[in-house]
C-alpha cells in the first residue's frame, strides 16, 4: 500500500540554555491510510517532538531536518500559510488533556464552529449542523443543546470525544492523537479507544497514535516504533512487535507491565535505571547502560535500524531476543 | 483489632447554594500491618477523599478512624502526637510534594529531628539509611529534587514518610505519574517494604492491573460506597460485583493480538444525586427491579469476600456476574455513548 505519509531522516534540535540539543536523531517511519500507527516510548524519548516537528508546532529556534512527504508535498518545506491549510484540514491533532487543549470559557458549540468557518467558509447555519453532527458522530447525548454547554459541564472522557470532533471537523486525512487516553479512567479510556477503532474503519482516518501505554497500543494500533532517546529502536507489525519483541528496550518495557496470570509474588521486572535526558544521551547505542545484553560495539557505534523480516525493522546488533526457527 | 481501621466513615462536602457531596457515603476498611491494601475506583469516586479522611487530613462527617487503638482525629493547630506519626501519607505527584529548594537529606531529616528518633550525631547516617532502603544512593541527601527522575523522587518521598517509622503507610496515587519502568520499580519497592518493614500500606489507585500485582487485598469503590473487596488474586480471577467485572473487562492488553477493551456505558453520576438503590444500577447490565429500590449492603459472601450487590446472597456459591442472565432492560439514553465494533 502506497504511504499517507511518509517521514524519512527526521532530526529536531531544540534550543536550551546549554546550546542546541538533538531531540529527535534520525527517525523514519511511514503511515497507511486507514491505519493506526504508533509511537511509543517513555517521557522524554521524543515522540511528542517527532511529530509537532510535521505541523510546525515546534518553539522559535528548532532546527527541523529530513522530510516528511504527505500527498507528494514535503511539510517541513511549506510556508506559512500553506501549512495553516494543511494543520486542522490535512492533519488535525487532539492532544493529552483535554481540560488544556479546550477554551475554557467558549461555549463548545463555538469552538466546534470556529474552526469549519475559518477552514471551510461555512455559513453560521451550515457550521451548526455540520457541528451536531460532529458531535453526533462521537457519540455526545444532546448534540443540539450541548453546542452552548461549556467544557467544564463535561466529564473528562467526553472532553477528549469533543476534541476529538473538533479535530475532525474538516475531515482531516490524519489524526495525530497525543496520548489521547493517559488523562482517563480505564472505564473511559476503553470509549476513547473504541471511538479512534470505529472512525479509522468508517471514515478511512489514519491515525498516529502517540502513548507510552503498550497496553493501549495493542488494542488499536496496525503497527508501532518504539522510540529510545531520539531514535526508533524497532518498529513493524503490532502482533509481531509485541507478540515477540526483538529489542531488548521493548522486551524490557513488555515485563515491567503486571501480567494478569503471574504467580503470587512475582516481583514485576523492570528495567534497571532511568531513561537519559535529552542533554545527556550516552554514546553508541543511547539504550547500552541498562541494556543486559549490550556488547563493546554497543558502546561505540550507534546501531543502524535495519530490516528483520518482511515489515520488522531493529536497531540492534546483538539481536539476542531472536526467536529460533 | 486492626492497625488502621476505618468503621462507617462518611465524608460531605458542603457547597455555598448548592446541595452538599457526600464523597464517602459510608466506607469501611482495615488495614494489617506487613499487608497491602489497595484501594481502587474510577476518577470521582471517593477514594483520594478516603485516604485523606484515614490520616485526618479531612474530617469524616460521620463514622471513625482508628489507628492502633486510639482514634485519629483530624489534624489541627497542634502537632501530631509521636504516636500518631507513624501513621504516613505519600501523595501523588512528587514533583508537588518535594520541597525544590531543600536539599533531599535535609528534607528527610525533619521527622527524625522532629520526632526527635536518632540523636543528632547519626542523623546523617540514618538518613543515608533510609536513601538506601528506597535503593538510591546514601550520597543522594546531597543533592536536590529536580536533579532526580520522577521515579527517584518518589522513592524519595517515601523514604522522606519512612523517616517517621511509620507502622502504616497511606499512598494516593503513588504510581500513577510514572513511565512504566519506573512503576514497576516502585511497585516492587513497596512489596518489600511491605514485607521486610512489615508495614501496612494503604495504596489508593486508579489502575487495577498494578494493584494486582502489589496488593494483598483490594476493595474496590464506586461512587462513595466499597462496592466489593477480596483477596487480590481471586478479585482479578472471580469478580463478584458486575462494577469490578466492567474495571477488568477495561483493562487493556499488550500482548498485541488487537484485543479491544470493553467500555463501561454511561458516567460515574454526580455524587450529590447518586441513583436510587444501588449506585451502580444505571450503568449495570444485570440490574433488576430491587436494585432500583433497595441499595445492597456489603455482605460477607465467602471467606475474606464482601459484595454489595443484590445478584449474591450470603453464602451463596461464587458465581461471576456474566453467569447470571443478562437483565433485557430499556436504558434509554445510556446504550448510545458505548462504542461498539
Amino acid at each position: 500500500m502506497t504511504p499517507l505519509l511518509s517521514v524519512r531522516g527526521l532530526r529536531v534540535g531544540l534550543p536550551t540554555a546549554a546550546g542546541m540539543v538533538t531531540v529527535v536523531d534520525g527517525v523514519d517511519y511511514e503511515v497507511a491510510p486507514g491505519q493506526v500507527f504508533g509511537i511509543a516510548g517513555e517521557s522524554g524519548s521524543g515522540k511528542t517532538i517527532s511529530v509537532l516537528a510535521l505541523l510546525d508546532l515546534l518553539p522559535d529556534g528548532a532546527v527541523v531536518e529530513g522530510t516528511a512527504t504527505f500527498e507528494g508535498t514535503d511539510l517541513l518545506r511549506l510556508g506559512r500559510r500553506a501549512m495553516r491549510d494543511v494543520r486542522g484540514q490535512q492533519i488535525a491533532m487532539v492532544f493529552q488533556d483535554p481540560m488544556t487543549s479546550l477554551h475554557p470559557m467558549m461555549p463548545i458549540g463555538r469552538q466546534l464552529t470556529e474552526h469549519i468557518r475559518f477552514h471551510l467558509g461555512a455559513s453560521n447555519r451550515a457550521a451548526r449542523t455540520r457541528a451536531i453532527e460532529l458531535l453526533e458522530e462521537v457519540r455526545i447525548p444532546d448534540a443540539a443543546g450541548a453546542l452552548t454547554a461549556y467544557p467544564h459541564q463535561f466529564s473528562g472522557g467526553m472532553r477528549q470525544r469533543i476534541a476529538i470532533a473538533i479535530a475532525l471537523a474538516c475531515r482531516p486525512r490524519v489524526l495525530i492523537a497525543d496520548e489521547p487516553t493517559t488523562a482517563l479512567d480505564v472505564t473511559v479510556q476503553a470509549g476513547i479507544l473504541r471511538l479512534l477503532d470505529r472512525l479509522r474503519r468508517q471514515s478511512h482516518l489514519s491515525v498516529i497514535l502517540i502513548t507510552h501505554d503498550l497496553g493501549v497500543m495493542s488494542s488499536i494500533a496496525d503497527s508501532l516504533t518504539v522510540m529510545y532517546a531520539g531514535r526508533v529502536v524497532e518498529s513493524g507489525p503490532t502482533a509481531e512487535v509485541l507478540g515477540a519483541p526483538r529489542h531488548p528496550y521493548t522486551a524490557g518495557l513488555l515485563a515491567a507491565l503486571p501480567h494478569p496470570e503471574a504467580p503470587e509474588d512475582t516481583p514485576l521486572v523492570s528495567i534497571t535505571g532511568a531513561p537519559p535526558s535529552a542533554q545527556s544521551r550516552p554514546g553508541g547505542c543511547a539504550f547500552h547502560p541498562r541494556c543486559s545484553f549490550a556488547v563493546q560495539s554497543c558502546v561505540t557505534d550507534i546501531p543502524p535500524l535495519v530490516p528483520v523480516g518482511d515489515e520488522r525493522r531493529l536497531a540492534c546488533p546483538v539481536d539476542p531476543l531472536v526467536v529460533p526457527t | 483489632m486492626s492497625l488502621l481501621e476505618l468503621r462507617d466513615v462518611e465524608v460531605e462536602y458542603t457547597r455555598q447554594g448548592r446541595p452538599p457531596v457526600r464523597a464517602v457515603a459510608g466506607a469501611s476498611l482495615s488495614v494489617e500491618g506487613g499487608q497491602v491494601v489497595g484501594l481502587v475506583g474510577e476518577t470521582g469516586c471517593g477514594k483520594s477523599t478516603l485516604a485523606r479522611a484515614a490520616v485526618g487530613l479531612v474530617a469524616p462527617t460521620a463514622g471513625s478512624v482508628w489507628f492502633e487503638g486510639r482514634q485519629i482525629r483530624p489534624l489541627g493547630r497542634r502537632a501530631r502526637s509521636r504516636a500518631d506519626a507513624r501513621l504516613q501519607m505519600v501523595f501523588q505527584n512528587p514533583f508537588s510534594s518535594l520541597n525544590p529548594r531543600r536539599r533531599v537529606g535535609d528534607q528527610i531529616a525533619d521527622a527524625i529531628a522532629i520526632l526527635g528518633l536518632v540523636s543528632a550525631g547519626r542523623r546523617r547516617e540514618r538518613v543515608a539509611q533510609l536513601l538506601e532502603r528506597v535503593g538510591l544512593p546514601g550520597s543522594a541527601a546531597q543533592r536536590f529534587p529536580h536533579q532526580y527522575s520522577g521515579g527517584q523522587r518518589q522513592r524519595i518521598a517515601i523514604a522522606r514518610a519512612l523517616a517517621a517509622e511509620p507502622s502504616v503507610l497511606v499512598l494516593d496515587e503513588p504510581l500513577s505519574s510514572l513511565d512504566a519502568s519506573a512503576q514497576a520499580q516502585v511497585a516492587n519497592l513497596l512489596k518489600n517494604l511491605a514485607r521486610e518493614l512489615n508495614v501496612g500500606l494503604l495504596l489508593i489507585s486508579h489502575d487495577l492491573a498494578i494493584v494486582r500485582h502489589i496488593a494483598d487485598v483490594v476493595a474496590v469503590m464506586y461512587l462513595g460506597l466499597v462496592v466489593e473487596t477480596a483477596p487480590s488474586r481471586r478479585l482479578w480471577s472471580a469478580p463478584l460485583h458486575p462494577y469490578t467485572e466492567a474495571l477488568i473487562e477495561a483493562i487493556p492488553r499488550s500482548d498485541g493480538k488487537g484485543w479491544l477493551p470493553e467500555s463501561l456505558p454511561g458516567e460515574v453520576p454526580d455524587p450529590a444525586r447518586p441513583p436510587s438503590g444501588c449506585r451502580f444500577h444505571p450503568r449495570c447490565p444485570y440490574a433488576f427491579d430491587r436494585c432500583v429500590s433497595e441499595p445492597p449492603a456489603l455482605s460477607a459472601v465467602a471467606p475474606k469476600r464482601a459484595v454489595a450487590c443484590w445478584l449474591h446472597e450470603a453464602g451463596g456459591v461464587e458465581r461471576a456476574p456474566s453467569t447470571f442472565a443478562r437483565m433485557t432492560r430499556a436504558v434509554s439514553g445510556v446504550g448510545d455513548q458505548v462504542d461498539g465494533v
